[in-house]
């Protein structure tokens, strides 16, 4: 097999030393902040998950569509997303959904929230993707110092800001997607959409169980720290969480029998009563063909871009 | 565990996601109206159980109990999961939403082969349970993380480093699940022990 010569950039050792101190800082800052988070969860007695749905009604665009179509639309926008290739395109569909967030008037807050939560995990691939992508014969190498066995691959590196961009453009689309609408209308557009029954159901009956079993969750390590328990990873440790969790389950079982008996003593049968659903409007029908159709040029122009991908 | 948003080629996000519906609608079908409830239940602690870390070296692992899932559920399990999944996406973004369908199924699978392996293997002594319960614990992770690293694999050739090392990491949290799912199964068995029967055989 004759010798490929990729394009190479030599640099010192020590720009890389200080690229890998400051992802690293980046890396360490991320998952403190992700460890924060969890802590603040678990150890404020009145800490609350996050909330899904909408907060208060609004009179936006996004507000005002009929969910079915919402769902469909911003479902689809996601996949075109992801299939695109080119990095400009990829920021062109970050754009776009920023601008959803914004229509919408959402907070931008509950959307950071989303993207930091990923980002422990997004850094990952930014450190180890330069490394580890198989090198072609076109890739521009940066090759650092006496280190010319473990060359950076710029189209390694150009892959995982691909994937950051493709990440954090679905996480923007959540919120104009959920908090737009009360979940109740929501799951019923998916159940229209032809999600079974079941499905929905046991989505709204498990979402409404997380914030019991969560504030269970809290009175129980209340209860244990009470009486000196430790985390750890030791055997008596894990014993403790072995029974933590066994103790949840049978709690939140009881619990949830006494409640279904009761729900079906007042006549329930399998579904909640369905709220009144309008019919479709000629709007819905447009918001959603002008969004998909911007998915679809972004995803047109990706392919059709002359010059390497 | 997650595997996120823009990592899977399309083709192989809806892929998996056509298989992940079609197991869910398998599992929705072999679950009974009035077993909902207990579905439900798991769905949620299996939600709550990903907030529960436990401290390992510098970092910490939360706890994600597939083997566990699948032998309180049986054939529901899928479900459960896929279920606590969405929720997961919903308030946290983890798992996002074109990845959905490859996590249910890398999270999915193993519960659904650890809770047969458990009702196969459970016997009746409360000593025995816990030993198979372990086994199903620390199996389900292990089965998760080589799902993982296939999808990883078969996301594209640069990835594959990437997917041996997901597989390295999920060694310890092997590990803690296998002991902490013992534990889970000897309470309930001494607890409660009607939790610990979900027939894949029976059907109504």
């Amino acid at each position: 097999m004759p010798e490929v010569i990729n394009p190479t950039i030599e640099l010192p050792l020590y720009i890389l030393l200080v690229l890998l101190c400051l992802l690293a800082g980046c890396f360490v800052l991320a998952m403190k902040a992700v460890k924060n988070m969890a802590a603040a969860l678990q150890e404020q007695p009145d800490a609350m998950l996050p909330l899904v749905d909408a907060t208060k009604p609004g009179t936006t665009p996004l507000h005002r569509w009929d969910a079915r179509f919402k769902i469909a639309a911003i479902i689809g926008f996601a996949f075109l997303t992801v299939s695109l290739h080119r990095s400009l395109y990829i920021g062109a569909a970050l754009l776009v959904a920023a601008g959803l967030v914004s229509l919408a008037r959402l907070s931008w807050s509950r959307s950071l929230r989303r993207i930091m939560a990923m980002n422990g995990f997004l850094a990952m691939f930014l450190v180890v993707m330069p490394f580890t992508a198989i090198i072609h014969p076109d890739d521009t190498l940066i090759q650092f110092g006496a280190l010319s066995s473990w060359p950076l691959n710029l189209r390694g590196l150009e892959l995982a800001v691909q994937i950051v961009g493709k990440a954090w453009t679905v996480a923007l689309l959540m919120e104009p997607l959920l908090a737009t609408a009360p979940l109740g209308s929501t799951l019923a557009g998916l159940t229209r959409l032809g999600v079974p029954d079941k499905v929905a159901e046991l989505l709204l009956i498990a979402h409404r169980y997380i914030h019991v079993f969560f504030g269970e969750l809290q009175r129980m390590r209340c209860g244990m720290e009470a009486r000196a328990f430790r985390s750890g990873f030791r055997l008596g440790a894990l014993r403790d969480y072995g029974n933590f969790v066994g103790m949840l389950l049978v709690r939140s079982f009881e619990r949830t029998h006494r409640v279904y008996d009761a729900m079906q003593a007042r006549g329930y049968a399998g579904l909640m009563p369905q709220q009144e659903v309008g019919k479709a409007k000629a709007a819905d029908w447009l918001k959603m063909i002008l969004l998909v159709v911007v998915g679809l040029i972004l995803l047109i122009g990706d392919r059709l871009a002359g010059g390497a991908a | 565990m997650h595997i996120s948003d823009g990592v899977m080629p399309t083709s192989l996000a809806i892929g998996s996601g056509v298989v992940s519906l079609a197991l869910t609608a398998w599992s929705a079908h072999r679950t009974r109206n009035r077993d909902l409830p207990k579905v439900a239940v798991v769905a949620a602690a299996f939600f709550v159980a990903a907030l529960i870390h436990v401290p390992l070296g510098p970092t910490s692992v939360h706890l994600v109990l597939p083997g566990v899932v699948g032998a309180l559920l049986g054939p529901s399990a899928f479900i459960a999961i896929a279920i606590g999944l969405v929720l997961q996406s919903l308030l946290f973004q983890f798992g996002g939403l074109t990845a959905l369908g490859g996590n249910a199924l890398l999270m999915g699978l193993p519960a659904l082969g650890c809770g047969l392996l458990f009702q196969l293997l459970k016997g009746t002594t409360i000593r025995r349970q816990m030993l198979v319960g372990g086994l199903s614990g620390g199996l389900g992770i292990i089965g998760s993380a080589l799902l993982l690293a296939l999808l990883l694999a078969a996301s594209g050739e640069d990835f594959l480093v990437v997917a041996k090392f997901a597989l390295a990491a999920h060694l310890p949290v092997a590990i803690i699940e296998t002991l902490v799912a013992a534990f889970i199964v000897r309470f309930l068995a001494r607890v409660k022990p009607e939790m610990l029967t979900a027939p894949f055989t029976l059907k109504d």
